[in-house]
């Protein structure tokens, strides 16, 4: 059983504090992925969970235990370093089995362990090269395999695959996310990469300068973003944010037209509110170039300045109120730039967020 | 929690137990320095005094106003020392600089047949000891009119450290991506250009490394200074704390006094490089 | 018509080879020459005489001779042996320490910045017998009431010269070791205490393996250099008394200087050259391997 629970979590450097009280419960065999812009605190939140680093404040237990000054050897964790960390002085067979021989099992447990992870990650044929001799796809796989000769109860990867190239980054998410099946354990995975992160968690958590933004499913963060700067951080393109202000039963868009307020939100807004508008791209298409829309939506004008053709659908770039918005069209068509066309607004799948405090308002 | 504050006892004990080793050990670096330094104010007969006196009675600049009178204490010419140290040491180590810039390049750029031969062979001439070249040293000297000269003992410095300066300079220019310069001559540099704008300024922490080294060396020298220098004009300081001992007596205050005055130099010289000497070490060492 | 143009590199190195050869090669050339001589800087006509390898013979057969090797062995191999280690020792102290590092590190480079003779002269005084620091502090602290006759005494003196040379050398290892230390990559020694190394684990795994090129440098380096050591004993007791701590090189200066024999002096220096040489060598092929084990040789 390992359940990773972090209370009120905080971590100061000297006076300065990038972690600021977190609490997160991670269930056992759960895959939870930590994502957020650069310097956001994801690695020191790791870090702290490895016993890496101290923690300044709060409580990380790990199953049962309360681990928050036992050193990372009394964790029973493994961890995959976004550079790989392997040991170059040591033979891959001899970086694989290096947490055993340090354990003091008998040989052959080692060598049995060794050769079962070097199966699930195909590494036989390299097995007495040293990582100087291997290509960053191979060191990849000899870290992972690394953290499960161990069987820990968690894992915890950072960035792990940063440093390859896209193809190779595709193919070894699919290797993570088939070994979490195959090895069934805790994991907790820190990107900045929101794809990533979308398609290999089971939970994600976004994180900001230090603090949890929001904790769900990816469905959950993709469908219903806690606040805009989730919603401009999931999903791709980003979430088209547009400044308005509530006037009865209409969004009264700055410097722009007049749109009925999805009915969702009729009883959470307050006339005279001021809001900012969420929409995907997704949902703005223009009228004859898509499924017709069902249930509640707007219709307006909008200027076509550039099209980026993506295969079976083409993204637009047009501006709104005064604001260069995205929207998609399924049906391709040779599109003039400057072509003005009319869409229509899907108010359905609409966000609304205050203005203030950017929360939302659903 | 048990198992938590066992472990946060045993970090702090350790914390401790750190700062502990780590007091005593400077203790044991700083000692003997300072009490030179402490001595340098003291009367000798204080110093001497049995039973020895812990706390100073009193602190003076005597041995220093001594040492810079006309001619010092005991006809000592301190100030003539200094400044032949000074010349002899900074003279030997800019050519040292020069002449290992242009080996350690020549080693770290170009490839050709008996290059590791070569090397050894330079690093070789540094593992003769003192004492045997000084032997040997002394006749050719004599021979040539060196002896007793600031030339020859620029010279000898200049072989003492040219092996160690190509050392850690090729070390140094190796970690210089060679691309460097090549971009720099297909904009329009010539060799000697990229030279000196591109490469020089990145390998400028190795070159200074070697430098202090090189100085420390030469400022410091004695085996073969005390057997090639034998005049006023030429001796450097080193061999000069000999002039303040006589066969049964030591004047210790006098000595102190000159000690301080060859530290100091190196001491700042020490402190303004302090920062490139370990990144110069870090590099021009473990890959060379 | 074409001209000889000389490659760039020989060009570059030529200053090199030039002051080597000036320097150090023809006096070693001329003191080879001379140790199959009687060379007597009084009689310089003994230079033309031929007598084969008496000199080394009579090295060879000297008691004298063979003493001071083996006390020079002895002293060199302790010496570098403890000054490794100690080094190691103060360089993991001052790499652990995150404040005011970077005064430790200067503090440490105290003793490079003290001439070795100065190191003589400190020592010889902090160990003289009658008013020595060492003897005034025992007697203060009423540990022994004899004056301790610290450079007297044959083992005494070997003593006291090692500790000289140990604190006027320790920091030459300690800030070569510490250059190192920086050079150890973090993630991999954070990788070993995930992988549940104790602290003295990942020392003797990881951090150990990427140190011992410094390490080996650092022999190199003071091997080469070790002749400083001359300095310290020839102020300190000069070989004596009575020879009780005669090494290599004080036995040749004074046979060189004092006794003017010239062509024995140099031949002894011979031996003592290859002795030098052979360290030297030694710990350069322990470099290799060490940094080939790294996969870093080049
Ligand atoms: N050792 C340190 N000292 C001071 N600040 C640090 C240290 N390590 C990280 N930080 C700061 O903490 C913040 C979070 O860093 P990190 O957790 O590495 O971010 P990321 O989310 O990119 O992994 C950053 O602003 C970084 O500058
Ligand atoms: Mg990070």
């Amino acid at each position: 059983m390992a359940q990773v629970h972090l209370r009120d979590v905080v971590k100061k450097y000297g006076a300065i504090q990038v972690v600021h009280g977190i609490d997160l419960e991670i269930q056992d065999n759960e895959f939870v992925v930590l994502v957020g812009p650069s310097g956001c605190g994801k690695s020191t939140t790791l870090r702290m969970i490895a016993g890496l680093e101290d923690i300044s404040g709060g409580e990380i237990t790990i199953g049962d235990r309360v681990v928050n000054d036992l050193p990372p050897r009394h964790r029973n964790i493994s961890m995959v370093f976004q550079n790989y960390a392997l040991y170059p002085h040591m033979t891959v067979r001899e970086n694989l089995g290096f947490s055993l021989k340090i354990a003091k099992r008998p040989q052959d447990e080692i060598d049995r362990a060794v050769d079962e992870a070097a199966g699930i990650l195909s590494l036989a044929e390299y097995l007495d090269r040293k990582p100087g001799e291997l290509s960053g796809g191979q060191r990849q796989r000899v870290a992972m395999g690394r953290a499960i000769v161990r069987h820990p109860e968690v894992f915890l990867f950072d960035e792990p695959l940063s440093n390859l190239d896209a193809k190779l980054r595709t193919q070894m998410r699919t290797e993570i996310k088939k070994l979490h099946q195959k090895v069934k354990s805790t994991i907790v995975y820190v990107t900045h990469d929101q794809v990533e992160a979308m398609t290999l968690a089971d939970r994600i958590v976004i994180m900001r300068d230090g603090h949890i933004e929001q904790v769900g499913t990816p469905l959950d963060v993709f469908e219903s973003p806690a606040n805009t700067f989730v919603a401009t951080f999931i999903g791709s393109p980003p979430m088209n944010l547009l400044r308005g202000r509530i006037t009865g039963d209409t969004i009264s868009l700055t410097d722009g037209p007049l749109i009925s307020l999805p009915p969702q939100f009729a009883s959470n807004v307050a006339d005279g509110q001021d809001v900012i508008l969420g929409f995907r791209a997704d949902n703005l298409m223009p009228v004859g170039h898509a499924m017709p829309m069902e249930g509640a939506y707007a219709e307006f004008k909008m200027t076509v300045n550039l099209s980026e053709p993506l295969g079976t659908e083409t993204l637009l770039f047009g501006a709104l109120a005064g604001k260069e918005v995205q929207a998609k069209m399924l049906n391709p068509r040779p599109l003039q730039n400057g072509e003005q066309l009319q869409f229509q607004l899907d108010l359905t799948r609409c966000h609304l967020f205050d203005a203030q405090t950017e929360q939302s308002l659903r | 929690m048990n198992e938590n504050l066992q472990h946060r006892i045993r970090k702090y004990l350790l914390k401790a137990l750190h700062f502990v080793a780590l007091f005593i050990a400077m203790a044991i670096i700083c000692v003997p320095g300072l009490w030179v330094v402490l001595n340098s104010f003291r009367p000798t007969v204080e110093i001497m005094a049995k039973p020895p006196v812990w706390i100073p009675n009193e602190l003076n600049l005597d041995n220093y106003r001594a040492m810079f009178g006309a001619v010092g204490e005991g006809g000592v010419p301190v100030l003539q020392y200094f400044t032949n140290s000074l010349i002899v040491s900074v003279t030997s180590t800019l050519i040292a600089i020069l002449v290992g810039m242009a080996g350690g390049y020549a080693f770290a750029r170009y490839s050709f047949k008996g290059k590791a031969g070569i090397f050894i062979g330079l690093m070789l001439t540094r593992a003769v000891p003192g004492v045997s070249l000084s032997l040997p040293l002394f006749i050719v000297m004599a021979k040539t009119g060196l002896i007793d000269t600031h030339l020859g003992l620029i010279l000898v410095y200049v072989a003492l450290n040219v092996p160690f300066t190509i050392w850690l300079i090729d070390g140094f220019f190796r970690q210089v991506p060679i691309d460097l310069a090549e971009a720099a001559e297909i904009d329009g540099c010539t060799r000697w250009q990229a030279f000196w704008k591109v490469e020089f300024p990145v390998a400028r922490a190795g070159v200074a490394s070697a430098g202090i080294f090189a100085f420390l060396t030469s400022w410091n020298e004695y085996a073969l200074a005390s057997q090639l220098t034998r005049s006023t004009f030429s001796k450097t300081m080193p061999v000069g704390l000999r002039d303040f001992t006589s066969e049964f007596t030591i004047n210790w205050g006098g000595m102190c006094a000159l000690a301080v005055l060859m530290i100091i130099p190196a001491l700042i010289l020490t402190f303004i490089v302090q920062k490139h000497l370990i990144a110069g070490l870090t590099f021009g060492g473990v890959k060379g | 018509m074409s001209r000889f143009r000389p490659p760039v590199w020989f060009v570059l190195l030529l200053p090199a080879i030039i002051i080597l050869a000036a320097v150090v090669l023809i006096p070693l050339i001329l003191s080879f020459y001379s140790s199959f001589t009687p060379y007597k800087l009084t009689r310089p006509d003994t230079l033309y005489k031929w007598i084969g390898t008496f000199n080394y013979e009579k090295a060879i057969k000297s008691t004298h001779f063979w003493a001071a090797f083996g006390r020079t062995v002895l002293l060199l191999t302790i010496a570098l042996n403890l000054e490794m280690l100690m080094g190691l020792g103060l360089a993991l102290l001052v790499n652990k320490v995150t404040y005011g590092q970077r005064a430790l590190r200067t503090i440490m480079m105290f003793p490079m910045m003290f001439s070795p003779v100065l190191v003589g002269f400190q020592f010889k005084f902090i160990f003289n017998d009658n008013v020595g620091l060492v003897n005034n502090a025992l007697q203060s602290l009423g540990l022994t009431d004899k004056a301790i006759p610290w450079l007297v005494d044959g083992q005494l003196a070997f003593i006291a010269i090692l500790t000289a040379e140990m604190w006027s050398a320790t920091s030459v290892f300690a800030i070569l070791i510490l250059a190192g230390l920086f050079a150890v990559p973090r993630d991999p020694i954070e990788a070993a205490k995930v992988d549940g190394c104790t602290p003295w684990q990942s020392f003797r795994h990881i951090t150990l393996p990427y140190i011992m090129p410094f390490i080996y440098i650092a022999l190199a380096i003071r091997s080469l250099d070790v002749a400083r050591a001359y300095d310290i004993v020839q102020i300190m007791t000069n070989g004596g008394p009575a020879r009780r701590t005669e090494l290599l090189w004080t036995l040749i200066g004074r046979t060189g200087y004092i006794d003017a024999k010239m062509g024995y002096a140099n031949a002894m220096g011979y031996i003592s050259i290859f002795l030098a040489i052979f360290f030297t060598v030694y710990f350069f092929r322990k470099l290799n391997a060490a940094r080939s084990e790294l996969g870093m040789a080049g």
